[in-house]
């Protein structure tokens, strides 16, 4: 049942992920991307972290995608260029590189995927595994230093930012 | 069996009826209200004093012709509608309406699921309402309903932040996402006399993420003849109005839990205590609305970045000193 679950998630995610690469139309590809973060939260939930999947709901689905959205939105983008690009950039070569990168990535995932189920990560450790006070003992104990410095590092890169679209 | 699927079933369906109802009575509500504050009658033709008229307008929504404009990005506007409805109706699930109480021997909430993640699940799927406006807005390929998704984003992008730091505050207090659990920790003393500043804050940019006067941006009439749905007609307008009435309940109903003690109240039992402090703050809703003019959108933004955002964190961290110290 899960299993049947996971792939099919696995399935939807995919598919969303390659609509947002393959909508002509922008504000289309971010609702896409809006379904995807939606699969993805759908994984989350699979995997007992309650916590993540809402923040993943929260923080890409409502907060980034929302930002993605207006600021298409504010600079009117149309339909993407000429279809004869996007064809010639999809040229057979480029495709081949492209199915062999997937074959790839499958025969990892499969190479990797019963070792990652057994030992540490079993059912009995997955349990509580996302559970909010877990998380948050996590981040204000052991995981406060790298915590704290992402910050500072987020906050410099707005200044950053601020500064460079700042016209004199 | 019986715990798992009939007992919700009949939850779920009397959920949707009750507050189906109730959000049309609030159309009823508003239009009388607002009709009184103005000095005349409001609605008075169809039953007594109006009162079947949200019934009668439903009907003649049914059979108004459907228009989808030429240019209209089709898919997308038959989607807008649907996405405001559902999520609004979504968060319906998670409010506790009252204390659990047994019969038959069986234990029955008055919620349909109490979550450990709680009040983050209406956040963001409270976010994820305002889609239906925005993407409303852009996809009738109209230029004013373009203008309102476009100022839709703007405004929950700013207001989200303000009510989320409100909400901190209340979490810090209570130690759990769970709404249950912060109906039970108000027991004693509300919510609202420890966090005035909080409740303030939540009652401002919940307003705000309503669209609601002072702060209907997206739809200013005057300067946008209705915004993001001015293409909208028949039962798709009628589900956009549906939303942000439903919208609109689940607001009042998240200020009952939040601040106001939930179902916590003397004498009378917890779900009718629940029902008349929800009514109490949809009505300070529509009175706001017969009250203050709509305020210029720069000052909209100036009222969040620079009073409610800074006032709201500054809440949670005096909260935090206080709780540190005592």
């Amino acid at each position: 049942m899960e299993l049947f679950a996971i792939l099919l998630f696995g399935i939807a995610a995919t598919t969303t992920a390659l609509f947002v690469i393959f909508s002509k139309n922008t504000v289309h590809s971010a609702l896409w991307m809006v379904a995807n973060c939606f699969t993805v939260a759908v994984l989350f939930l699979l995997l007992n972290s309650q916590f993540i999947a809402i923040l993943q709901i929260i923080v890409y689905a409502g907060a980034i995608m929302m930002f993605i959205l207006y600021a298409i939105m504010m600079l009117n983008l149309k339909k993407a260029g000429d279809e004869d690009q996007v064809k010639n950039n999809l040229a057979p070569g480029r495709l081949l590189i492209l199915g062999l990168f997937f074959i790839g990535l499958i025969i990892l995932g499969i190479g990797f995927s019963p070792q990652a189920l057994k030992g540490g990560m079993g059912a009995d450790a997955l349990a509580g595994f996302g559970e909010i006070n877990l998380v948050a003992n996590y981040i204000f104990s052991k995981g406060l230093i790298p915590f704290e410095l992402v910050s500072v590092l987020l906050t410099a890169a707005v200044v950053g930012a601020v500064y460079l679209a700042k016209k004199d | 069996m019986i715990d798992f699927f009939i007992i919700p079933v009949i939850k779920v369906i009397i959920l949707f009826t009750v507050c189906l109802l109730i959000v049309a009575y609030t159309t009823w509500a508003e239009r009388k209200i607002l009709g009184h504050i103005q000095l005349r009658y409001g609605p008075m033709r169809v039953g007594w004093h109006g009162l079947l008229q949200p019934i009668a307008d439903g009907i003649k929504n049914f059979f108004k012709e459907e228009v989808i404009p030429d240019n209209a990005d089709k898919a997308v506007f038959l989607l807008a509608p649907v996405i405001s409805i559902s999520v609004a109706i979504i968060l319906l699930a998670i409010i506790p309406f009252g204390e659990p109480f047994t019969i038959f021997g069986k234990k029955i909430t008055l919620w349909l699921a109490n979550p450990s993640i709680g009040i983050l699940f209406i956040l963001g799927f409270a976010t994820l309402g305002s889609y239906g406006t925005i993407l409303g807005g852009w996809s009738s390929g109209n230029k004013y309903g373009y203008m309102g998704g476009l100022r839709a984003s703007a405004m929950i992008l700013s207001y989200e932040l303000s009510l989320a730091f409100a909400v901190i505050s209340i979490i810090m207090m209570t130690g759990s996402l769970s709404l249950v659990d912060m109906v039970s920790a108000q027991h004693g003393l509300w919510n609202v006399v420890k966090q005035p500043v909080a409740f303030f804050v939540f009652l401002i940019s919940g307003t705000a993420e309503l669209n609601r006067t002072p702060f209907d941006m997206p739809e200013a009439e005057s300067e946008l003849c209705c915004g993001y749905n001015v293409e909208y007609s028949s039962m798709k307008f009628a589900l956009f109005f549906l939303a942000e009435y439903t919208h609109m309940f689940v607001f009042a109903s998240l200020v009952t839990t939040l601040f106001l003690g939930g179902w916590h109240g003397p004498f009378l039992p917890g779900i009718v205590w629940f029902f008349i402090k929800t009514f109490a703050i949809i009505f300070v809703c529509i009175w706001v609305r017969a009250t203050f003019p709509r305020l210029r959108y720069d000052k909209v933004m100036k009222l969040e970045w620079k009073f409610l955002l800074p006032v709201a964190l500054a809440n949670v961290i005096v909260t935090g000193a206080v709780m540190a110290l005592v």
